[in-house]
């Protein structure tokens, strides 16, 4: 156990500093920009669509979350209840389909349809692009520069920061404001987000935060369906959505509100 | 980079004045263009999005005020950064192809050539957008129409296209289509309020008809106006068009409007005592809103007609009372 107010003291060749700490470094900002630019030639775009048909399938899904979302806001009763029908029949019926006939059998495997195979190997390719240089950069560090303590912290810390700080040191008795090299490697890994906002702006690709948001949510509002899945289930979801909405409308009673909220900022009262 | 005070003050917009004078900083913004063409170390400062933005809203700007050559300029600078394949460039050199088209020959080559590209790519949103367009400045309303309609069953979700329907289909005098069209654009962009004042404007139109219905287009008008006004206090349009709507209703005014509309019609979902005060609130606010913009040079050159109207809108409720 270490014990309070002695100060650990280990004496360490200077050249550590300058030849660990800083290559390290170095290469960590160089692979952030190596990783943006390929990221960026890899790229492919989402496919628009190639017919007006596929555009139609794509984009009405969102007329009912529309109608779902500002009914209220803008339509009356009659008008409603029209709009509320005919998308509730129109989903169930599959009209807005790209080749109803197809309705109801399995959907396409997505290993061998070919649209779905693009789409997953883009998001392969995205995948990759974030494990290989850190597999590399991990390796290559383990290889040279494992086992050193190359930095020591100016404040003191809990033991539990430890795993977090000495990886690669296998030593009990360390103190935790000593840090290792293989820890510096995962700081930097994580610390350099705003290195790189700095150099390649703020919405590059090496920002790996940004891109696993992405990998979560591929291509919002381009295309709603991911790869393999039936948009005709999608569409029988919709309409049971649509079913339960009940009518109300905030133009009702809209003209008290504009004497009593928008008349006395401007010093009329009624 | 450059102009961040040349874009706050000029873009393209509905007001001759300003557009002429915007097109007449062409000289110095293509100019600018050519020589800052230096190199950037860091890579961050190098694509600015709102440069390409001035240079399309130039580019309308110069067109429209009959500067050819430098909307060609603009349009070659586009064309150069995104390649002429672009959809949204096509678009632009589609319009610069029709503008100095020569009579109805030069239009329908540029039908013929919008057909080819959508021949080959048939989502290619800005030239059918810009087919349809030209088909309405062939006056060929019905084929407009038809097309637009097709191109709303494959993108339902563009606002646009569907207040430009409902425009072409006012100006057939369809006002229920129209109507129907305005929701559906407001389904897509709920918080327009110069959406919600044209659908009010639309109602209006209606309720004049004067059958058994039209007390509930003019109360539905009434709200409309109201909800733009509630989005944008400040909407000259909005305000002028609750004036008007609330008129028809008011006591003993019924016979100078034209309106053929019986209390029972209305007074039950809005009071009568509620529409005076809302006509009065609404007339006053007018006022106000031209008194400030005659004052202020720049507010007052870009919106001259609009205040000139209102005033006389003003000028002619004070005869009658």
């Amino acid at each position: 156990m270490v014990s309070q107010g002695l100060e650990q003291t280990i004496v360490r060749d200077p050249a550590l500093f300058y030849w660990i700490l800083i290559p390290i470094s170095i290469v960590m900002i160089l692979t952030g920009i190596l990783r943006h630019y390929a990221t960026v030639l890899m790229n492919t775009p989402p496919k628009p669509p190639s017919t007006l048909a596929e555009s139609r399938e794509r984009l009405s899904i969102l007329r009912g979350v529309n109608l779902r979302n500002n009914a209220s806001a803008v339509l009356t009763k009659e008008a409603f209840e029209a709009r509320k029908n005919y998308l509730v029949s129109a989903y169930q019926n599959g009209e807005f389909l790209k080749d109803p006939e197809n309705r109801g059998q399995a959907p396409a495997n997505p290993m061998t349809d070919p649209a779905g195979m693009e789409a997953m190997m883009g998001m392969m390719k995205g995948n990759m692009m974030m494990m290989i240089p850190q597999t590399l950069i991990m390796s290559w560090i383990n290889a040279f520069f494992s086992g050193f303590v190359i930095l020591k912290l100016p404040f003191p810390l809990t033991i539990r920061f430890k795993s977090m700080l000495q990886s690669g040191v296998m030593t009990r008795d360390l103190d935790v404001r000593w840090v290792s090299s293989l820890s510096w490697y995962f700081l930097n890994l994580f610390g350099l987000q705003s290195v790189f906002g700095f150099i390649l702006g703020s919405d590059n690709a090496a920002n790996h935060m940004s891109q696993q948001m992405s990998s979560m949510n591929p291509a919002a509002g381009v295309n709603p369906f991911q790869p393999g899945q039936d948009p005709d289930k999608l569409y029988q979801s919709e309409a049971e959505n649509l079913e339960v909405l009940e009518h109300f409308c905030i133009l009702d009673g809209i003209e008290d509100r504009i004497l009593h909220n928008i008349a006395p900022k401007y010093g009329y009262t009624f | 980079m450059g102009h961040p005070s040349l874009e706050d003050q000029y873009s393209h917009s509905s007001s001759l004045v300003d557009n002429v004078r915007f097109s007449q900083q062409a000289p110095i913004i293509l100019g600018a263009k050519a020589t800052s063409a230096k190199i950037n170390l860091l890579p961050a400062q190098q694509e600015d999005p709102s440069h390409y933005v001035l240079l399309e809203q130039l580019f309308l700007s110069c067109l429209q005020t009959g500067d050819d050559k430098s909307a060609l300029q603009c349009l070659e600078l586009l064309s150069d950064r995104f390649g002429p394949s672009n959809e949204r460039t096509s678009g632009l050199y589609g319009i610069y192809e029709e503008a100095v088209a020569k009579g109805t020959n030069g239009l329908e080559k540029c039908l013929q050539k919008y057909d080819s590209i959508l021949s080959e790519n048939p989502v290619n949103l800005p030239i059918l957008k810009r087919r349809v367009a030209i088909l309405r400045s062939m006056s060929k309303p019905m084929e407009a129409i038809s097309s637009l309609v097709e191109i709303l069953k494959a993108v339902p979700t563009d606002a646009e296209a569907w207040c430009e329907l409902a425009d072409l289909y006012m100006a057939q005098g369809m006002a229920h289509q129209a109507i129907f069209c305005l929701e559906e654009s407001l389904l897509v962009a709920a918080n327009a309020w110069n959406i919600h004042a044209r659908l009010g404007e639309v109602l209006y139109i209606c309720a004049r008809s004067g059958d058994e219905t039209s007390g509930q287009y003019l109360v539905r008008s009434i709200r409309c106006f109201c909800r733009s006004i509630e989005l944008c206090d400040d909407y000259l349009r909005g305000f002028y068009g609750l004036v008007m709507a609330t008129l028809p209703l008011l006591d003993g005014k019924q016979g100078d409007t034209g309106f053929k509309i019986s209390a029972a019609q209305w007074e039950k979902t809005i009071p009568a005592a509620t529409i005076s005060k809302l006509h009065i609130f609404a007339k006053r606010r007018l006022e106000h809103i031209i008194e400030l913009r005659s004052s202020n040079h720049q507010l007052w050159e870009s919106c001259q007609g609009e205040i000139i109207a209102a005033k006389e809108l003003l000028d002619s409720l004070q005869d009658t009372t």
